[in-house]
């Protein structure tokens, strides 16, 4: 007991510590959190009207945030994997780098489902007992679930083996592999869930196919160890953290294969709709083209095609995806261009035209979209948090009985930190 | 649990009640006496409001009654009256700002189409000469190219047909399946009903409604004291709030106490016919016996309750 | 403040709308059922704040009606409606309405007036036209109806000018057409009957009380099919389309095909 005191503790102090760097990051972030509250407050004093949503698009900018995060949540299963699985040594060492990026990535969805509400101040209509919990028949339900359910695992595994660490101790693997099996497995149905959310919806013939659950989860594992990639460059160039090459080229393969796939079943789905070009073409019809005069989202998926086959020629190239100068632009690409493909690119023409027809435009307004970096600036500050106190303990900055080795962590955490949430 | 007990105890009436609403559960689960206490909450809360005595009933639904709509696209002229009508009854926001309208009906407008002679040999792909389709065809009754915002002189329009929709309260309704805390539901006489102090918005059942039959109060209805209707029913026309979906519900608080549904009173043409699919005498069960009836997307195996025919 | 001042503005409104009211409130609005000209209503309080019925403001078409039974009375006998119980079936009365339908019987057609004694009631069938009776009525002229085929008196009695007429040539009320028109259009009849063409407001339940909308409520008799369109309702004008949702101008985007190859 007194050993999770001092845990918490030194957790504690050691991340809120930091250099000028670190409290400018973290100042940033919270100017922005403060505007997306802002933001939150008009939403539910105003309503929704301040958004751009309407009945007839009545997703946006966050139901799109929202699918992609939960990508690149489950994205850090592909180092978990290795790590366990394969018993990849690199990956091993870092494991709990990608369960600290999950769980923060998990919370981001969570603010993305709260401004998604129409109802927020009802949320606890869905806790089991003293609200109604519609299982199994909701998908969203299960949704709910699978999410909660991944951020405990994280959450556990994750602090669990830093507590270890920290302490000195072992890892008790009776019930810490199990546990780590489990979240493997439970990242990729966080995925395929939301997947289903939208892809069991008859309703909306542009995502009523079986395909969905496979492509969000090669585009997530793109998507995710992008993301990781440019971390562990960051961090290996700005702490004494060093991540073996090996490591990183491994994520770099996974996401040659991923986003290979992902490019074969977006070209799949285009020749099987557009040959075939029914009405059910329609929603991606307006994605390419344009319909009735309308095209405010064809640049939005020429680019994201753009960026999704440069940064797939890069990874494939094994001069560029070895050499860590170009590496990091090939990972912006394709982060960029899933981050379009799942938000403006599969969300938003989801509802265009509407299921009797109609073909109308979605234009996020100011608000959502300060709301939107809010939300994602609420994420980089928990991440930055999550990540200096990950690696100090790592790094054994923070030990049982060190006492103040927080101090002497300092400069080396805060500009860690600091170079994390910039990129 | 103090904040709770400040509000309640506060000498604004509209906040406590607004408060105790805050605490209420799911209207289908509510015994009785909650059901009751619930509807006079509503009750003051909304005289107190709209300034005239609003009525909240809750009127159960009959045994031996399973509601039915039928539609006549052969009589429908578009002029739109269901849909004022819908208005009128229902409570439904009317504001001036985009997003604060809100209505029920649609109709569609869908084109007669034209086949023309002067077209007849322009085949695509062009060149070749040897055709793979042609372009002599412009679509004619086309139920997907949705056009309602049509604003003629005078309608029926020549070279047009109108084909109203609304929700088709569904037997196997997509809608509830999707919803998380079942705050939609398909009460015991048919209709699919909101419990719109359960509603969390999370608009689910938007996106799972193949009729777009639903919509988002995206703000605080606007509805002005002296056209809100004041006889209303708990799982029908009572004003709502903000964030919250709604649709058709077939005129509960009409339906329930016997009267036709605004819409069918008002169709100028007899184009809607209502009553119940359990009486071999209702006008319903008699145009499913004698008239040619389809439906809506029956390919979605929805089995909707409101069907089309012609004569 | 900007409260107080919006107050204020509300209260000049109002004032302002209430010297207005007065004004205007000799001035009634008269509001149609189904057919322009047809059946009309004027807008009055069953009760205060609960009208008999509200009006469209753009179209002046009855939108709702507060009591669906307001001014009506039992329909007469029809064959084959055994099973409606008494009373359960009403109309409103069009013969007040008409204006000039007393006099119809009593000025010229009562068989035995001055003009015609000997009466000159028409030997045959065959049309002749009949100068009084078109500067009366300009629909009769140029009747549509049958498209040529049948004329004033294969509808109307021939010696009781103010009624209908049966296929035994007895005379029919003019609230009850059903009985004539049924003589040629015996489809319609009897979907009519079952409540399957037709208007009927009331109740829903098939053993409910509903006030039917008879044949002329909603057609012309004399020009049913509405000229050239050869459609049964006229054309009337529509009511406004619906908002658009924001971001949208105008609703071009509507009238466009999107169906490419």
């Amino acid at each position: 007991m007194e050993k999770l005191i001092g845990f918490t503790s030194d957790y504690i102090r050691y991340v809120l510590i930091g250099g000028q760097k670190f409290y400018a990051w973290m100042g940033f972030l919270s100017v922005l959190i403060a505007a997306a509250l802002y933001g939150f407050y008009l939403q539910n004093t105003e309503g929704l009207i301040v958004t751009g949503m309407t009945s007839q698009i009545h997703e946006g900018l966050y139901f799109a945030n929202l699918v992609f995060l939960v990508g690149v949540a489950a994205g850090a299963v592909t180092i978990v994997f290795p790590a366990y699985v394969y018993h990849h040594k690199g990956m091993h060492e870092v494991t709990v780098l990608g369960e600290m990026l999950a769980i923060s990535a998990v919370i981001m969805v969570m603010l993305f489902v709260f401004a998604h509400m129409g109802r927020p101040d009802r949320l606890w209509h869905m806790i089991p007992y003293i609200g109604i919990y519609n299982m199994p028949g909701s998908m969203l339900a299960w949704d709910v679930l699978v999410l909660n359910g991944y951020l405990l695992l994280n959450f556990i595994c994750g602090f669990y083996y830093l507590y270890a660490k920290y302490t000195g101790g072992k890892v008790n693997n009776n019930w810490f592999m199990p546990l780590v099996y489990i979240s493997i497995v439970w990242a990729l149905s966080i995925h395929t869930v939301t997947a289903f959310l939208i892809s069991t919806l008859p309703a909306r013939p542009m995502w009523f196919h079986s395909m969905m659950p496979i492509r969000f989860i090669v585009t997530a594992f793109a998507a995710g160890p992008c993301l990781i990639i440019l971390a562990f460059l960051i961090i290996r160039k700005n702490t004494r953290m060093w991540i073996q090459d090996d490591a990183i080229n491994l994520l770099s393969t996974i996401i040659t294969w991923c986003l290979g796939i992902a490019l074969f079943l977006t070209m799949s789905e285009i020749v099987v709709e557009l040959y075939a070009r029914t009405e059910h073409a329609n929603g991606l019809y307006y994605l390419m083209f344009g319909l009735h005069g309308l095209t405010s989202l064809v640049p939005w998926f020429w680019s994201s095609l753009a960026f999704m086959i440069i940064g797939f020629v890069m990874f494939l190239v094994p001069g560029i995806r070895t050499n860590y100068k170009l590496l990091p632009i090939a990972c912006v690409l394709a982060f960029s261009g899933i981050w379009i493909e799942k938000g403006m690119g599969l969300i938003v023409p989801g509802f265009i035209p509407t299921p009797i027809g109609e073909v109308t435009e979605y234009y996020p307004t100011l608000v959502e979209v300060l709301v939107t970096l809010g939300n994602w600036a609420a994420g980089f500050f928990i991440l930055t948090i999550l990540l200096k106190g990950a690696i100090g303990i790592l790094l054994g900055e923070v030990k049982y009985e060190s006492g103040t080795a927080a101090k002497s962590g300092d400069l080396a955490g805060s500009s860690q930190a600091a170079a994390v949430g910039s990129k | 649990m103090g904040a709770a007990a400040l509000m309640t105890m506060s000498d604004d009436a509209k906040a406590a009640t607004e408060w105790a609403e805050h605490f209420q559960g799911n209207y289908r689960l509510m015994t009785p006496e909650e059901k009751a206490e619930a509807r006079t909450r509503l009750e003051r809360r909304y005289s107190a409001e709209y300034g005239k005595k609003v009525t909240v009933d809750g009127t159960e639904a009959q045994p031996g009654v399973l509601m039915g709509y039928a539609l006549n696209v052969r009589k429908c002229i578009g002029c739109r009256r269901c849909v004022k009508a819908c208005v009128e009854e229902n409570n439904q926001s009317r504001g001036k700002n985009p997003g604060e309208r809100i209505e029920w009906i649609q109709v569609l407008r869908m084109e007669r189409g034209e086949f023309a002679t002067d077209k007849m040999n322009h085949g695509y792909p062009e060149g070749l000469g040897i055709q793979v389709g042609g372009n002599a065809y412009t679509p004619a009754g086309q139920v997907l190219e949705g056009q309602y915002r049509y604003e003629p002189e005078a309608v029926p329009e020549k070279d047009a047909t109108y084909m109203p929709i609304a929700c088709m309260q569904c037997e196997k309704p997509p809608c509830v399946k999707v919803c998380p805390v079942r705050t939609t539901y398909r009460e015991a006489d048919g209709p699919v009903v909101i419990d719109y102090n359960w509603c969390i918005g999370c608009r689910m059942c938007m996106s799972a409604c193949p009729y777009w039959a639903r919509r988002i109060n995206l703000t605080n209805p606007v509805l002005p004291k002296e056209e809100m209707n004041p006889v209303t029913h708990y799982l029908g026309n009572r004003p709502r709030m903000r964030g919250v979906v709604e649709k058709c519900h077939w005129c509960l608080q009409r339906t329930r106490k016997g009267r036709y549904p605004a819409c069918v009173e008002v169709c100028p043409v007899g184009a809607r016919k209502f009553g119940n699919l359990l009486d071999p005498e209702s006008e319903v069960s008699l145009i499913l016996a004698r008239k040619n009836v389809f439906r809506l997307k029956a390919e979605l195996n929805t089995f909707p309750k409101f069907f089309y025919f012609y004569d | 403040m900007k409260k107080l001042a919006f107050h204020t503005m509300i209260l000049a409104f109002c004032c302002g709308m209430i010297s207005s009211a007065f004004a205007q409130q000799q001035q009634e609005i008269t509001c149609f059922e189904s057919r322009k000209g047809a059946s009309e209503v004027v807008k009055r309080d069953l009760q205060p704040g609960w009208p008999n019925v509200k009006c469209s403001p753009k179209t002046g078409a009855v939108l709702w009606w507060g009591d669906p039974f307001d001014g009506t009375v039992p329909m007469g006998d029809m064959p084959l409606l055994g099973n409606v119980a008494p009373g359960k079936a009403v109309v409103k009365p069009r013969s007040e309405k008409l204006a000039i339908l007393p006099m119809c019987a009593t000025a010229c057609h009562n068989g035995v007036g001055p003009a015609f004694n000997p009466p000159t009631l028409p030997k045959d069938k065959k049309p002749k036209p009949i100068p009084t009776m078109v500067g009366l009525l300009p629909d009769a002229q140029n009747l549509q109806h049958g498209r040529g085929r049948i004329w004033c008196l294969d509808c109307h009695h021939t010696t009781q000018r103010n009624k209908l007429v049966d296929n035994f040539g007895d005379p029919v009320s003019i609230d009850q057409p059903q009985l004539l028109c049924g003589k040629c259009h015996g489809d319609k009849m009897r979907d009519w009957r079952d409540g399957i063409h037709g208007k009927r407001i009331g109740e829903w339940a098939s053993t409910g009380k509903k006030r039917w909308f008879t044949c002329t409520e909603c057609h012309n008799p004399h020009n049913v099919q509405d000229g050239a369109r050869n459609r049964g309702f006229v054309q009337i004008a529509p009511e406004s389309p619906p908002q658009l949702p924001k971001g949208m101008k105008d609703a071009k985007y509507e009238r466009v095909h999107g169906i490419a190859h």
